[in-house]
Order: structure tokens, then C-alpha cells, then sequence
């Protein structure tokens, strides 16, 4: 009895030790690759938050650790934190209620068995998110230029409307226009691939219930694809506040700082004005709101991503 | 458990894009060994320099060969605007990766000097006979405050304010030179009354970038009689009477409409004002430099204006003393990367390229003036009149030679200026916020005030 309960012992721990050489064969190539790019950069990127760091100048030769003093300086500094204002109504407005409101709608559409020209409604809506970001940029450049110049505005002025600089006029609408329009495939796909995901009996139950569109919405589709909402909303709000290219090319955070959020800001401090440890130190304080957001939208949804 | 994976899996998604924004610099220098005929690598950025130098260089290989030296050159041409060129050679720089000779403006070399990028060209140039040529004024502009030099100048310009001499006869306005600011401005609120449009532009604001500082703010700065610079003590002055009243003439000409605001807060201000408007008539005032004659406005330049010469004329900057003045300055000069591995050979084609024929392409091709004497009967440059005539000047101009620090000053003044055309400022404050600002900048130990 003794011998036989020793024996299921060593091949329990056999099993153990199999198994946990099979997790660590498994992870290990990614955990590697994940140390190296990274963990190894933001580590990089910290650290370089606590010194002087410039690539100009005679710091450059002679970075000094200076403690929390960057972040000191950025968290007074009332233009870091008008950039975070600004990147905060970038998200909102763009991401979370722009690309999701029209992601949804377009995705409801596309469910619709009635719906004709899917294929072609769906591809139009594709676009934006395949086109690269600077021939986008490019587009709508030549969209919102001043004057006669631009698309918008000799559509405008056909129905009356004054022509005007979109760009210096309405720089954050315009943008938050610009990436509404980027992102709203990506959240039609999401949304899509979850709508098409619930049963049809649901549906057919409450239709036969007497439930209208909105009720339908609301308390049948919105709750089962609560898990994708969030997951999206997620990752928009990931990518929205890491927007760079964009920005940068149709405003550059101006006019008057009126577009310069925190991925601008970050840009300027580091590679304008080469002030890395600064322009790190925001880095980090950006990672860390993205990280709360994010953590609080994973508490919300209670999904497993 | 759950929360925990979630969690990890959130910082692994947050840790990405983080990493995309902040992942970059200081790599480690590399080095190449030096075996067989010597190639070297030259960078410029500016079309019309790159297109001057492509066609001398073979020239360059040939003079070599004739003293039994291989020497090959490979020409960079990475063609960009001046902040972004900045930002790419100076990571280059960082890491080890630069080419062995740049050719960039003055402003850029205090900044590169300090962090150790460049080669000390001394040396070679105390024994180089035609250093002696290169005009006392401009030897002294590039001497750094270590006393080293690390700059060959090959251009120097002299900056005034280009008129539309057809648009000011035509509305009836006087083209005589403004010997004060009051009487300019009257005379631009003259302009302005009668087109409805703004009369002047200065660069202001930071889309300008090194501009704000180099070409407009210290060029009006210059006649009010302070200090900028203090040379004893080697500190910045950021606050001073002419730098509230410069930053009061800034916010005068923006409230009296004077500015083309809306324009200057452009990404690209110089588009719409100097590449438009100007050669339009329409707005017929520019700070410029030299450089205007051939690089913006001549027959090959960005925005040509036919019949230049006889439609735009320069004045000089007024002054508070009442003595107007042009400002001169060490335009492009060559520069060799400390971590080269052929010093010899990359200051070679420096020396040679701010030579007789040589430099006198180049001066013709971007048009600036000759820093030297010798060059002004060789030709191309012969048969520029009003090139020859701007290297008279420069040693009658006032100059300001690029100091270490300018680099946070001209941010500091890009933001005063901004501050002002957004309506947020007024002079005073805009002085206010430079002097704070530049102290933040440049640290305490690094700045005075003055009177």
C-alpha cells in the first residue's frame, strides 16, 4: 500500500516537473522577446525620467540623476497639463463616443439582413483603416485646406456656407473628425463579429415580445456584446492617446498649442528640443494614465483579455 | 487570479504603445576600421546645396588623386526642413552614426559642439593659409566659448527688411529707410489701411521654429541697445528694457493687424507669408535674409518673383539710437564628426569646398555671401552685384554669434511670441514668461538680468 502510494507520488511530481519545463519551453521565447522590446525600453525610458538627459549641449556629456524633479516640473508645468487635457478630449470625443457611435451604427447596418450593398458599405468604411496614416493625413489636408483650396469647403460654399480655415479655425474638431473617421472600422468589426455572435432566438423572443429596435439595443444586444465594447474601448483609448503622425502632420499641436497633446508634447520636449529625461518622464506619466484607464475598463467590463 | 492575468494583460498592451513612443536614442557608437582608398561621407539637406556640391565633388576627387590620394566621397542628399533635418542628424550624432561631414547653419553648432559631437577643426585651420582670408568678424563669430572651433564657415548673409518697392510705389507709401520702429509702423499701418491686409511678417510663434529667434526676434533686438549675451559672464540676460520693448513691438504689430497671425500659427508659417503672399504683392513687408535674392524668391528659388530686382528692395532694421543697421551672420558652414575615422581626409573636402571655384558655386547656388576675401572675382560669384555688394556689408552690420544655450532661448522666445499672436499675452507678459521660462530652460546658474 505504502510502495504504490510512493510510486503515484513520484509520477505526480514527474508530471509537475514535465509540465512546468513545457510552460517555461512554451513562454519562454515570448517572455524573452517581451523583456527585450518591451519591458527593456519603458525600463530604458524610466530610468532616463530620473536624469537631465539631453542629447544637446554640455548635458548631453554629463546626464545627472535628478530624482523626481522632471516630474515635479512636468506636474507644474500648466502646458503638460493642458496636453493632457487636450489628449483626454481627443479620446473622448474621438474615440469613445466618434468611433463607437458610428462604429456601432455601421455595424447594426451591416447585421441587417435587409440591408442591401453590404459588401460595398462595409469596404467604404474599410478604407480609412487601410490607407497609412501619412496619405490619410495627406487627404485630409487637401480636404480642410483654406479657402477655395479645399474639398470641405467648396462643397460648403455650393450650399451657401462662408469658406473657412478648418485647420486654424476648428484645429481639435477637425481632428477629432480625422481620427473618427480612422477608427470607425475597427470598431464596425468588432462590433460586428459580436452582434452576429448572439442567438437569433433572442432576438426573434423579444421581436415577438413587442420589444422595438431601441429596446432590442439596449437590453438584449448592448449587454451580450458588453464584453467587445469594452475590449474596444480599451484598446481605442490605448491607441488614440499614442496618435502622432496625425496630429503631426496637419496641425503639428498648433495653432497656439490648441492640438498639442501629450504625444506632441512628448515629440517636442524630446526630439525638438532634446530633452529626453522630460520628455521620458511624461512618457511614463502618460504609460501610467493609460494604465489606469485601462485597468478601470477591464474592472468595468469584467471581461478576460 | 483573473484579476491578476487581466491586469498583466492590460501593462503588456499599455507597455506597447509606451514603448512605441519612448523607444529611441542613445545607441552605442560603432566603429569601422579604415582599410584601402578612403571614402568619405558628406551630408547635405538643402536641394540647391546638394545639387551645387554633387556636381564639385568629383573635382574634389580628382585634386585628391593628383596628390596620390584615393579619396571618394558619397553624398548624402537628405532633403528635409531645418527642425527635422536637426532631429535626425542629431540622433545620428547620438549614436554614433553621423556622416563625416554635415553642412548646416551656425545656430545648430554651440548645441553639438557642448555635447561633444564635433571634431576641433583649430588644428588644421591654424595651419591652413587661407584661413587667414576668412574675415576677421566671422573667425570670431565661430570661436566657441572652450575656445575650440568646430565650424568652417563657407557662407555668411546679412539680414534686412525686403519691401515690394512696385506695391509701396503703387499705394503711395514712402520707401525711404525707417530710422525708427514708430515710423516704420506708421508707415505699415499706412500699408494696411489701405489693402486691408496685414503689412509685414517677422517670424513669431514656435511653427517657425529656429526662425522666431534667428531671423525676426533678435534681429529687432539688436537696435534696442541691451544685451542678450553677457560675454564676461557667459550667461544669458533674459530680462532687460529691449526685451520688453521687443516683445512690445511684437505686440503692437499683432494688435494693430499688422501680422498675418492666422498665418504664422500655420505648421508651415513660411508658406502662406514669404512663398505666397510676398511674391503676390499682397503682403509686401518681409524680415529676410541674403538668401531671399536666390533660395526663396530668385529664378530657381521656392516661390520665384519675376523682375525681382527691380520689384523688391531691402531696408535696414531700425534702431532705437536712430542709426538703422543690417545683422550679419555666419550662414552654412562645414562641420566634421568627432567620431570620424579619416579626420585628415573629411577636413580636406571641408578646407577644399570653402575654396576659390568651389565655394563660389555654392555661394551662387543658394545665394549668400562670400566669408572671405579672393572670392569675389572668381566666377560664378563675379556676376553677383548684389552678393559682392553684401559681403562688403558685413563687417558694418551687427552681429550675434550663436552662443550655448541659444537653442533654449529661441524655444523660450518661440513660446513668448506665440503667447502674443494667440491674444493670450501682452508684451509685458510674454517678457514675463520668456525670462521664466528661459530660466527653466537654460537653469539658474545659466542667466542674468540686465538693464
Amino acid at each position: 500500500m505504502r510502495l504504490s502510494t510512493n510510486r503515484a507520488a513520484v509520477r505526480a511530481k514527474r508530471r509537475r516537473s514535465g509540465s512546468t519545463a513545457m510552460v517555461v519551453g512554451m513562454l519562454g521565447p515570448s517572455l524573452v522577446l517581451i523583456a527585450l522590446f518591451v519591458v527593456g525600453p519603458v525600463g530604458y525610458a524610466v530610468w532616463l525620467s530620473l536624469t537631465n538627459k539631453t542629447l544637446i549641449g554640455f548635458g548631453a556629456q554629463t546626464p545627472k540623476f535628478i530624482g523626481l524633479d522632471n516630474y515635479r516640473q512636468l506636474l507644474s508645468s500648466g502646458e503638460f497639463l493642458h496636453s493632457l487635457s487636450l489628449t483626454g478630449q481627443f479620446i473622448f470625443f474621438s474615440a469613445i463616443v466618434g468611433q463607437f457611435i458610428l462604429g456601432m451604427l455601421a455595424a447594426l447596418l451591416l447585421t441587417k439582413s435587409t440591408v442591401r450593398a453590404k459588401g460595398l458599405f462595409g469596404s467604404a468604411i474599410l478604407l480609412p483603416m487601410v490607407v497609412p496614416e501619412v496619405v490619410a493625413s495627406l487627404a485630409w489636408a487637401s480636404m480642410l485646406a483654406p479657402d477655395r483650396l479645399g474639398t470641405v469647403n467648396r462643397g460648403l460654399e455650393a450650399v451657401g456656407v462662408t469658406p473657412m480655415a478648418w485647420l486654424q479655425d476648428h484645429p481639435m474638431s477637425s481632428l477629432i473628425v480625422v481620427n473618427t473617421w480612422r477608427g470607425i472600422a475597427f470598431a464596425m468589426i468588432m462590433f460586428q463579429a459580436a452582434i452576429e455572435g448572439i442567438s437569433d432566438d433572442l432576438i426573434e423572443a423579444a421581436r415577438i415580445d413587442g420589444a422595438g429596435f431601441w429596446q432590442l439595443f439596449r437590453h438584449i444586444t448592448l449587454p451580450l456584446i458588453r464584453g467587445p465594447v469594452f475590449l474596444f474601448l480599451l484598446l481605442t483609448t490605448i491607441t488614440t492617446a499614442s496618435v502622432f503622425g496625425l496630429i503631426y502632420f496637419l496641425t503639428r499641436g498648433g495653432p497656439g498649442g490648441q492640438t498639442q497633446v501629450a504625444s506632441i508634447y512628448i515629440y517636442e520636449h524630446s526630439f525638438a528640443f532634446f530633452q529626453l529625461g522630460l520628455g521620458s518622464a511624461a512618457s511614463v506619466i502618460m504609460l501610467l494614465i493609460v494604465l489606469v484607464l485601462g485597468l478601470t475598463y477591464v474592472r468595468l467590463a469584467k471581461v478576460e483579455v | 487570479m483573473m484579476a491578476r492575468r487581466q491586469s498583466l494583460a492590460v501593462l503588456v498592451a499599455v507597455l506597447t504603445a509606451a514603448g512605441s513612443l519612448v523607444a529611441c536614442t542613445d545607441g552605442g557608437g560603432g566603429s569601422k576600421k579604415a582599410t584601402g582608398p578612403v571614402t568619405l561621407t558628406l551630408v547635405e539637406y538643402q536641394k540647391p546645396r546638394a545639387d551645387a556640391v554633387e556636381k564639385l565633388l568629383p573635382e574634389f576627387e580628382a585634386a585628391m588623386a593628383k596628390q596620390g590620394r584615393e579619396v571618394k566621397v558619397k553624398l548624402i542628399r537628405d532633403i528635409l526642413p531645418d527642425d527635422q533635418f536637426k532631429t535626425k542628424i542629431t540622433q545620428q550624432y547620438n549614436a554614433g552614426e553621423a556622416p563625416d561631414v554635415a553642412d548646416y547653419g551656425a545656430p545648430f553648432v554651440p548645441g553639438f559642439a557642448g555635447a561633444g559631437y564635433l571634431l576641433d577643426l583649430k588644428p588644421y585651420l591654424e595651419k591652413w593659409a587661407d584661413w587667414e582670408s576668412f574675415y576677421p568678424d566671422i573667425r570670431d563669430q565661430i570661436v566657441q566659448p572652450d575656445g575650440k572651433i568646430y565650424a568652417l564657415p563657407h557662407e555668411a548673409n546679412t539680414q534686412n527688411l525686403f519691401y515690394r518697392k512696385d506695391v509701396l510705389d503703387r499705394l503711395g507709401v514712402s520707401t525711404t529707410q525707417p530710422t525708427s520702429w514708430p515710423e516704420l509702423v506708421s508707415r505699415l499701418k499706412e500699408i494696411t489701411g489701405k489693402t486691408g491686409q496685414p503689412a509685414i511678417v517677422l517670424p513669431a510663434g514656435k511653427s517657425w521654429g529656429g526662425g522666431t529667434f534667428g531671423e525676426g526676434f533678435l534681429n529687432v533686438m539688436l537696435g534696442t541697445g541691451s544685451t542678450l549675451y553677457n560675454t564676461d559672464s557667459r550667461k544669458w540676460v533674459i530680462e532687460s528694457s529691449g526685451l520688453t520693448q521687443t516683445f512690445e513691438l511684437y505686440d503692437e504689430l499683432t494688435k494693430d493687424k499688422l501680422l498675418p497671425v492666422q498665418a504664422l500659427l500655420n505648421p508651415e508659417p513660411w508658406q502662406p507669408t514669404k512663398y505666397k503672399a510676398f511674391p503676390a504683392g499682397t503682403l509686401p513687408v518681409a524680415a529676410q535674409g541674403t538668401w531671399g535674392w536666390r533660395y526663396d524668391w530668385g529664378p530657381a528659388g521656392s516661390a520665384p518673383i519675376p523682375g525681382l530686382q527691380s520689384k523688391v528692395a531691402t531696408w535696414d532694421y531700425p534702431s532705437s539710437d536712430g542709426k538703422p543697421y543690417s545683422v550679419s551672420s555666419v550662414a552654412f558652414s562645414y562641420e566634421v564628426t568627432a567620431q570620424t575615422e579619416h579626420p585628415d581626409e573629411a577636413v580636406e573636402l571641408a578646407k577644399w569646398l570653402s575654396s576659390g571655384k568651389a565655394m563660389a558655386e555654392q555661394l551662387v547656388a543658394v545665394g549668400a555671401a562670400a566669408p572671405r576675401t579672393g572670392i569675389d572675382s572668381v566666377a560664378p560669384y563675379s556676376s553677383q552685384p548684389k552678393l559682392i555688394e553684401t559681403g562688403k556689408q558685413l563687417s558694418a552690420s551687427r552681429s550675434f554669434p550663436p552662443r550655448p544655450g541659444q537653442d533654449q532661448i529661441a524655444q523660450a522666445v518661440a513660446a513668448a511670441t506665440e503667447g502674443i499672436l494667440t491674444g493670450k499675452m501682452d508684451g509685458a507678459a510674454a517678457a514675463k514668461a520668456f525670462a521664466s521660462n528661459a530660466k527653466e530652460l537654460l537653469g539658474p546658474d545659466q542667466v542674468e538680468t540686465g538693464s
